[in-house]
């Protein structure tokens, strides 16, 4: 048992090795690189759309650096441009634009690095995949209730809906619902991720999520025949669109300026794209 | 006619709340086990980093569930650090020292603090923490936060049952040392103490167990969805609960639902031992205690 | 001597220091909710809705969502309990009481993330079905598994109790022919009367303080629930939702208030149960 133990991790360590070897051959001197003398620790919390991206460049610079520390932390926009106001945090991630207000009173510094958008979903056994605003707005509104009014299976709606610290939650609610009201009813989440997750369990389920986790688990709804596709999203034919920011309390420096950079960089953008979010570069 | 309907009746009820409780427990068991046991394996828990280099931290761990793993043991060591010397001192106030009214009145006060709920203990430590950082920029929520307001929630235990089980001994044993002219900090150093060490450190084991179980009070205090290992007592840190509750909410795909069950099973199993060595200790206590008497 | 009075002193101050922790909570909760105090709108937020859109910030429904989870769970663990350790204690043959005993002492050792993990994935898609009705995540499904993490301590207790009864009194019912059952009713459940009450209520604390069932599978809408069905929040996941989500805030400063309420509730019910004599403490 032991020595099997021993034996493979051998053999694992013989093909990260190689791995390493053939990666660090092949990848050309990049944005990356920045990192390599570096030490340190970066705290990032806040937007819940941004984490893939986060984990993403987080695991891409720790494995190239492995004195880099980055903890990543959801909790919605509003608490990650608190805690960085505060100074909790390094970088306060936010998936609406900070208010002037917010943004002079702690001083923060803006990073918009991808356009993303907000997306209705439902799962996808449920026949109803459109829906015109007015009908959504009754939907959230707790007026509408059953899916057979929308032709749907004869079942209650389900409504799903995030706290209020959610940036995603305040874009679906000014662009989408028109600052309509969501019914009290609704369930509600704590994240784009828990969003999707929910809605992919609850056959009469209907949310909104960031345009960039959607995937096969859930199925978008055509809002007033456009369809939430980052296409759409990019040819303006999708109207509920939104930027992602990286904020910092005033001018970012050392280490997580170089973490800002590197989101700027082709790396960085590349793994926005790769996560669904169109980039800005 | 009646009793004997009435007999019926209890005997019924009896077998049959005793059999739902305990088929419902074993689904629940094994429903786990059925669905986490085939995820066991060590990539798992390492990822695509080697064992060896990730026991020796050489290379960080990025996918598997080491890092939450290692968190939640720093996390243990530390609260239960932290409360043990304090508890086992208090426990021995109350059972040696305190008499009457300040004895009954400081039992009080540990008794509500058992009671209180974990959020509320998790709020407090995370208000402390933000108390502290206007004065001291480095504290944050953290490492060393969690493990303060998880001692707080098993001080309580620690200090009943230390309580406990230096007052369960029998007079015999605790004259003794007196009588042959010990002091009474004597008495307690190299008789009651020892005596009743098996008692305590199942109170110990049960309160690393409390530790490793909970998720409020973490939730509150620092835990983070991804931060590798912690470099320092004011790092931000995984742990393994706080992990399947998230898991369990925002699963991105399969392979992460996997993980979640995984993870699941190694806490199920680590708190199973802690009891079965908190139970077997205690057991000996007993099995001593008669045999002397 | 001077060791001895320096011991003495340390050990004081370990019991002070914990003792004083119960205190700073308190002072806490009371200090940072204070700018609710003023004005008295304490007492309104424990009777207004939810609703940051419109600036109420009022904990009544979490209240409500509270008390109906605590209240259902007992609903079913309370028999339950009862039935079960009636059957450890006097009804089933030795070797399987022990074999239960056994089981139900492993049962309190469960981490509580565990049963809302299964439950998640077993119990809400369960009731989603069997019911038709919502989404699954209810006041009933975290009733359920709430009275599944409440009940072993709760049978724990009932048996200490059920099994320290004088033997003098059982002997005499054994010596007077009863039935086990007759035992039962007649012996042990009239003398056990204190110890069960006081089960009863250190579970209402247990069921109150506990925040991951209800986190996970209430479904937290801040509506005053309306049926069993219905998604409900507590105050406990109430303290968790805000705190993930702010601070600084009026919200922020009414989960203090949250937190406050859970600490009066739970501190009254641990006077009550010294109150009725603490002969359930005693024993445990």
């Amino acid at each position: 048992m032991r020595l099997d133990i021993i034996k493979r991790s051998f053999i694992l360590t013989g093909i990260f090795i190689s791995f390493f070897f053939i990666v660090s051959s092949i990848a050309p001197a990049g944005t990356i690189d920045l990192f390599t003398s570096e030490k340190g620790d970066i705290k990032i919390s806040g937007g819940t759309a941004h984490i893939p991206v986060m984990k993403d460049a987080a695991k891409q610079i720790m494995e190239h650096n492995r004195d880099i520390r980055i903890s990543i932390a959801g909790g919605g926009s509003g608490v990650g441009i608190k805690q960085v106001g505060e100074g909790l945090v390094d970088i306060g991630n936010s998936g609406r634009k900070p208010t002037d207000d917010e943004i002079q009173k702690y001083g923060l510094k803006l990073f918009q690095w991808a356009i993303d958008g907000v997306g209705v979903i439902v799962n996808p056994q449920n026949p109803v995949k459109a829906l015109s605003k007015t009908q959504l707005s009754e939907i959230f509104a707790g007026k509408t209730t059953v899916w057979k009014a929308l032709g749907g299976p004869d079942k209650l709606i389900n409504v799903y809906t995030r706290d209020n610290s959610s940036g995603t939650r305040e874009v679906f609610w000014e662009k989408a619902l028109d600052k309509g009201e969501i019914t009290d009813k609704a369930n509600v989440v704590v994240s784009n991720g828990a969003m999707k997750t929910a809605v992919a369990n609850d056959p009469y389920g209907i949310g909104y999520v960031s345009v960039g986790h959607m995937d096969n688990s859930t199925a978008p709804v055509i809002l007033d025949g456009a369809e939430p596709t980052i296409d759409n999203v990019k040819n303006g034919s999708y109207k509920i669109a939104r930027g992602l920011f990286s904020n910092t309390k005033g001018e970012p420096k050392g280490l997580v300026k170089k973490f800002i950079d590197f989101l700027f960089s082709p790396e960085g953008q590349q793994i926005a794209a790769k996560n669904g979010f169109i980039p800005v570069k | 006619m009646k009793e004997r309907f009435i007999e019926i009746f209890i005997k019924s009820f009896a077998w049959l709340s005793g059999l739902l409780l305990l088929s419902a427990a074993f689904v629940i068991i094994g429903f786990l086990l059925v669905k986490g046991v085939p995820t066991l394996s060590l990539s798992l828990i390492f990822g695509d980093t080697s064992p060896a280099d990730a026991l020796l931290l050489r290379r960080q761990v990025l996918t598997g569930l080491f890092p939450a793993m290692a968190g939640t043991c720093l996390l243990v060591l530390l609260s239960v650090g932290l409360a043990t010397p304090v508890g086992l001192a208090a426990g021995i106030y109350l059972a040696e020292y305190s008499r009457g009214n300040l004895k009954s009145f400081f039992s009080l006060f540990y008794d509500i603090l058992a009671g209180v709920p974990s959020i509320v203990i998790g709020l407090f430590g995370f208000s402390l923490a933000i108390s502290l950082h206007h004065y001291v920029k480095e504290i944050y929520p953290c490492l060393l936060i969690s493990a303060l307001a998880l001692a707080f929630l098993v001080l309580p235990y620690l200090i009943r049952t230390t309580q406990f089980a230096m007052e369960s001994i029998p007079s015999e044993t605790r004259l003794t040392a007196p009588a042959l002219g010990a002091t009474k900090l004597q008495n307690i150093a190299y008789v009651l103490f020892p005596r009743s060490l098996p008692g305590i450190a199942s109170g110990v084991i049960l309160a690393i167990g409390r530790c490793a179980e909970d998720t409020a009070v973490i939730m509150l205090t620092g835990v983070v969805a991804a931060a590798g290992i912690p470099g320092s007592l004011l790092s931000a840190y995984e742990a393994l609960p706080f992990y399947i509750y998230y898991i369990s909410s925002q699963y991105r795909d399969a392979y992460e639902l996997q993980t979640g069950y995984g993870a699941a099973v190694i806490l199920l199993i680590i708190c199973a031992c802690l009891f079965l060595a908190a139970f077997y200790l205690k057991n000996q206590l007993m099995d001593r205690m008669l045999y002397r008497q | 001597m001077k060791r001895e009075c320096f011991a003495e002193t340390g050990f004081l101050g370990a019991a002070v220091l914990s003792a004083s922790l119960t205190a700073l909570i308190l002072i806490f909760m009371l200090f940072l909710g204070f700018p609710l105090f003023r004005g008295g709108c304490f007492f309104t937020l424990l009777t207004t809705p939810w609703n940051p859109d419109k600036g109420l910030f009022g904990i009544y429904p979490m209240l409500a969502g509270t008390l109906s989870i605590v209240f259902l769970s007992l609903c079913w663990a309370f028999p339950l309990s009862l039935g079960a350790s009636a059957l450890i204690s006097v009804i089933a043959p030795t070797g399987f009481a022990k074999f239960c005993k056994k089981t139900v002492q492993m049962l309190t050792g469960i981490p509580t993330v565990i049963y809302g993990f299964v439950g998640v994935f077993l119990l809400v898609p369960f009731i989603r079905e069997m019911f038709a009705s919502g989404s699954g995540m209810s006041i009933l499904s975290a009733s359920l598994m709430l009275s599944m993490v409440i009940s072993p301590t709760m049978i724990l207790i009932f048996t200490d109790t059920f099994e320290s009864i004088p033997a003098s009194y059982s002997a005499a019912a054994d010596a007077l022919g009863a039935s086990p059952v007759q035992k039962l009713l007649y012996v042990i459940l009239p003398y056990s009367r204190q110890g069960i009450f006081a089960g009863l209520i250190l579970s209402v604390g247990r069921a109150m303080g506990d925040t991951l069932i209800a986190l996970m599978l209430a479904g937290n809408a801040v509506a005053v629930p309306g049926s069993i069905l219905d998604s409900a929040r507590t105050l406990t996941a109430h303290i968790a939702l805000v705190i993930a989500a702010d601070f600084d805030s009026i919200e922020f400063k009414t989960i203090f208030a949250a937190g406050l309420v859970l600490y009066v509730f739970t501190t009254s019910l641990i006077l009550l149960v010294r109150i009725i004599g603490g002969m359930g403490m005693k024993n445990r």
